[in-house]
């Protein structure tokens, strides 16, 4: 089974009136990086609530790792489905940084010297270790946002879902969630951002699903989706800065090859024009 | 305004959030304060409306004159009157359950007359082309509306400087061009000066006469966007895909007359770039 | 929380709505003196019944019949402590403390769902009460619904950790809840705090007299239905004293042994 997560002909609603999802179709494959991306109020925060049972479907299956959500409890698949809140004040339940990492994994039931064992691999990597024993509230907001990375990644699932984890972040800061992903990458991990930061998404994603008014309106590589400036529209997004360049640049004659993603492939491009 | 050698300290804490800051800024500046989380911008957003000293308690030092007044001398409800802070959540600054209401709020709060609440209010309203929300209640506001219903309940107050702290953090990035766009045409319709804290600076960049960077309590860089962001003082913030593009190819030897902010405006400097060397080629 | 549904206010247009929340409110109180008034389960059930009359009037049938549908529970929790304790006439003494706490819920369910949590606030500020406890009245609705959204979302995040609220005996469950309460409460006074401060930046405490655009007016309507319903309640207060009520009033319904 190559599908991480399979979604077919997904509807939901939350008061039975209104319909927040229509008819979603899609899948992320196994060890991928997809983006999620549309305005607020496309739906993106309603689907991801889907992939570890918080939400059930109206009409329509979500399948985790070939499980029928409707039929497993949130405990069974937050085991392999981590999920990261926007907001990490809504998600500090330890007395200490400490019991904060080692939470998930004791409500999971893990063996002590595994949860030992884990929570200190997690600390070191978001490197939070030297607080280790103070109280989460005392944290700066870019290290709570670390801490509730690490309070998940501790557990090791399957595939991690991070809610806007660029929000309100400095360059630094986002250039560390870059890291992060890329780390998970290499872990083999399947890492799904709901995000509408264009420029993130340009640099650290595979693939890009977008949304708008509850329905998936395009799906593909990056390269593609990002590059399609019409389509980023419908979606009401701002286009990343230089596929917006690169798109100019073509209309106008200049270029041939539009589908410009990096700084550097731009320059490329730019000097040979130059020559 | 002006500040001169101003240092706070919060009480309880060790480092100095504001260290040794000088700056003036006069009517008509639409200035961008920016630098990494922690860098001490809030601070001095709550120092020019007086919160720093008046609600949080620390050491403040220095020179500090706003709008005429001594921030030290001043307490907080005088210079709301002349100062209007905004802050990054909207559901902390809308207190009423109605649209209308809310934008009288600070108009009753500093004694006008029922009349002249009145007339501000609608005023106001119009102005931000938000009369169709006047009724609604917070929770039936989108993000940018909200946002914007915040901006309304401040500038009714018809303050000279105008600070927001992060406005658009939480809104999708049209709304958020909305809103810096927004201030943009109150800069240039009504005069005032308006200090924007953001780290957004592709969105925003365009829009300011200024940017300021701060970095550890002080400011490390201050002036014209354009060379502000060439400076390399400016790693530490996201400088925009745009310049840096631009910067690269300054290295490889191809310069653009002006560095632009925008895609259109490098896709302009492009262009004409190629003229030039196409009327050079042909002569 | 379908019990709440018959306190939240929802918009329409009826004579109900459109009706000062002053005069509203002592419609409420008005029926609050009566139940309290009569002890006979004749006459709190024509007040009850009457409550619905208004319910209708207000276009809210829906609302108010999931609140009643909520109160069950209460009202059968009365009923059986009242059977159970009471000697003398228990069924009628039983019945009529049940219909007297369905009058009041019902009469008060009036006022809330045909009243804007804002026209609420007003009400406070044009009846003299001091300004900032009416703004911290207002200021708790206007975030109640804030609140709920926060307590979901870290719900939602604890689930999301493989926690599970409802597993385990009562002392266990009750210490789940410790999980939820702490960061929701750490939360929420970071929250006000806040808040206060807008308050500040937006010139809170400037001045204590405050001439708002804003203050309720009665109109002729409005004063027409205070006095109908003063006048009412007075007669049938009165009426009971003289001795003027018709005897079927009186009747009982027959004790079982």
């Amino acid at each position: 089974m190559r599908e991480a997560i399979e979604v077919k002909d997904l509807y939901f609603s939350y008061n039975g009136e209104k319909f927040v999802l229509r008819g979603i179709n899609m899948s992320v494959r196994k060890g991928e990086v997809v983006a999620i991306m549309g305005e607020n109020g496309a739906g993106k925060t309603t689907l991801i609530k889907h992939f570890n049972g918080l939400l059930k479907p109206l009409k329509g299956y979500v399948r985790v790792l070939g499980k029928d959500t409707k039929e497993e409890s949130v405990a069974t698949l937050s085991r392999y489905v981590g999920m990261v809140f926007q907001n990490p004040d809504h998600q500090l339940f330890g007395e200490t940084v400490e019991k904060e990492v080692e939470f998930a994994l004791r409500n999971l039931g893990f063996e002590d010297d595994v949860v030992k064992r884990r929570v200190k691999w997690a600390l070191k990597l978001m490197e939070l270790d030297e607080y280790r024993d103070r109280s989460p509230y005392t944290l700066s907001v870019g290290e709570k946002k670390r801490l509730t990375i690490a309070s998940v990644l501790a557990y090791d699932p399957e595939i991690i879902v991070m809610d806007e984890p660029t929000a309100g972040q400095d360059a630094l800061q986002k250039e560390k969630i870059a890291e992060i992903g890329k780390l998970l990458k290499h872990r083999k991990k399947t890492v799904i951002i709901v995000t509408h930061d264009v420029e993130f998404v340009a640099r650290r994603v595979d693939r890009v699903i977008l949304m708008a008014d509850g329905q998936v309106i395009a799906e593909g590589d990056k390269r593609d989706v990002l590059t399609d400036l019409e389509l980023l529209d419908k979606a009401r997004l701002i286009p990343p800065q230089i596929p917006h360049i690169a798109w100019l640049l073509n209309k106008e004659g200049l270029i041939d090859n539009y589908k410009v993603i990096h700084v550097d492939e731009l320059v490329r491009i730019l000097v040979n024009l130059m020559k | 305004m002006e500040l001169e050698a101003l240092s706070f300290k919060y009480s309880g804490e060790e480092r100095l959030a504001l260290n040794n800051v000088s700056l003036r800024a006069k009517a008509g500046e639409y200035i961008l304060l920016t630098g990494p989380s922690g860098c001490g911008k809030s601070t001095l957003a709550r120092v020019l409306i007086g919160l720093i000293p008046h609600f949080y308690s620390g050491e403040l030092n220095g020179k500090a004159i706003v709008a005429g007044y001594d921030i030290m001398r001043t307490p907080t409800y005088v210079l709301a009157k002349h100062v209007g802070l905004v802050f990054q959540d909207p559901e902390n600054q809308l207190f009423l359950s109605n649209v209308e209401r809310e934008i009288a709020f600070g108009l009753e709060n500093i004694g006008l007359s029922a009349r002249e609440i009145g007339r501000r209010v609608m005023k106001t309203m119009k102005e931000l082309n938000i009369y169709h929300l006047k009724d609604k209640a917070p929770y039936e506001l989108s993000g940018g509306q909200q946002q914007k219903v915040a901006i309304a309940s401040v500038l009714a107050m018809e303050p000279e400087i105008l600070i927001l702290d992060e406005p658009t953090a939480n809104l999708d990035p049209r709304s958020a061009d909305e809103i810096l766009g927004l201030i943009h045409s109150l800069v240039r319709e009504k005069g005032i000066l308006a200090i924007l804290i953001e780290h957004r600076l592709e969105l925003a960049a365009k829009y300011v006469s200024r940017i300021i960077i701060m970095n550890e309590g002080s400011i490390i860089a201050d002036g014209d966007p354009r060379n502000v962001l060439l400076n390399p003082k400016a790693n530490i913030i996201g400088v925009p895909n745009v310049v840096t593009l631009s910067r690269r190819m300054c290295e490889t030897g191809i310069k653009l007359n002006k560095i632009p902010l925008t895609p259109h405006e490098f896709v302009s400097a492009v262009r004409s770039l190629v003229k030039n060397y196409e009327r050079s080629y042909r002569s | 929380m379908s019990l709440l549904e018959g306190f939240r206010f929802r918009r329409k247009r009826t004579p109900l709505h459109s009706l000062d929340p002053r005069v509203k409110f002592m419609i409420a109180i008005d029926y609050t003196i009566l139940s309290l008034w009569f002890i006979e389960v004749i006459p709190l059930f024509m007040i009850l019944l009457s409550t619905l009359v208004l319910v209708i009037i207000a276009k809210s049938l829906g609302e108010w019949k999931r609140t009643m549908k909520g109160i069950l529970p209460f009202l059968l929790l009365i009923f059986g402590i009242n059977f159970i304790s009471i000697g003398e006439d228990r069924l009628n003494y039983s019945l009529s403390m049940t219909l007297r706490f369905a009058s009041l819920t019902s009469a008060f369910s009036v006022f809330f769902l045909t009243t804007t949590p804002d026209e609420l606030a007003l009400a406070m500020e044009s009846s003299g009460i001091p300004r900032d406890y009416s703004l911290m009245f207002t200021m708790a609705l206007r975030f109640v619904p804030t609140l709920s959204r926060d307590l979901q979302i870290i719900m939602d995040a604890l689930k999301s950790r493989g926690f599970e609220l409802e597993k385990g005996n009562v002392v266990a469950r009750l210490r789940n809840y410790a999980y939820i309460l702490v960061p929701l409460i750490i939360y929420e006074i970071r929250r006000s705090l806040m808040i206060a401060e807008a308050l500040e930046a937006r010139g809170y405490g400037a001045t204590r007299k405050v001439d708002s655009p804003y203050k309720l007016a009665m109109r002729r309507k409005d004063y027409t239905v205070l006095t109908l319903s003063t006048t009412m309640t007075i007669l049938i207060l009165t009426s009971k004293i003289v001795g003027a009520l018709p005897p079927w009033i009186y009747l009982k319904l027959p004790e079982p042994l």
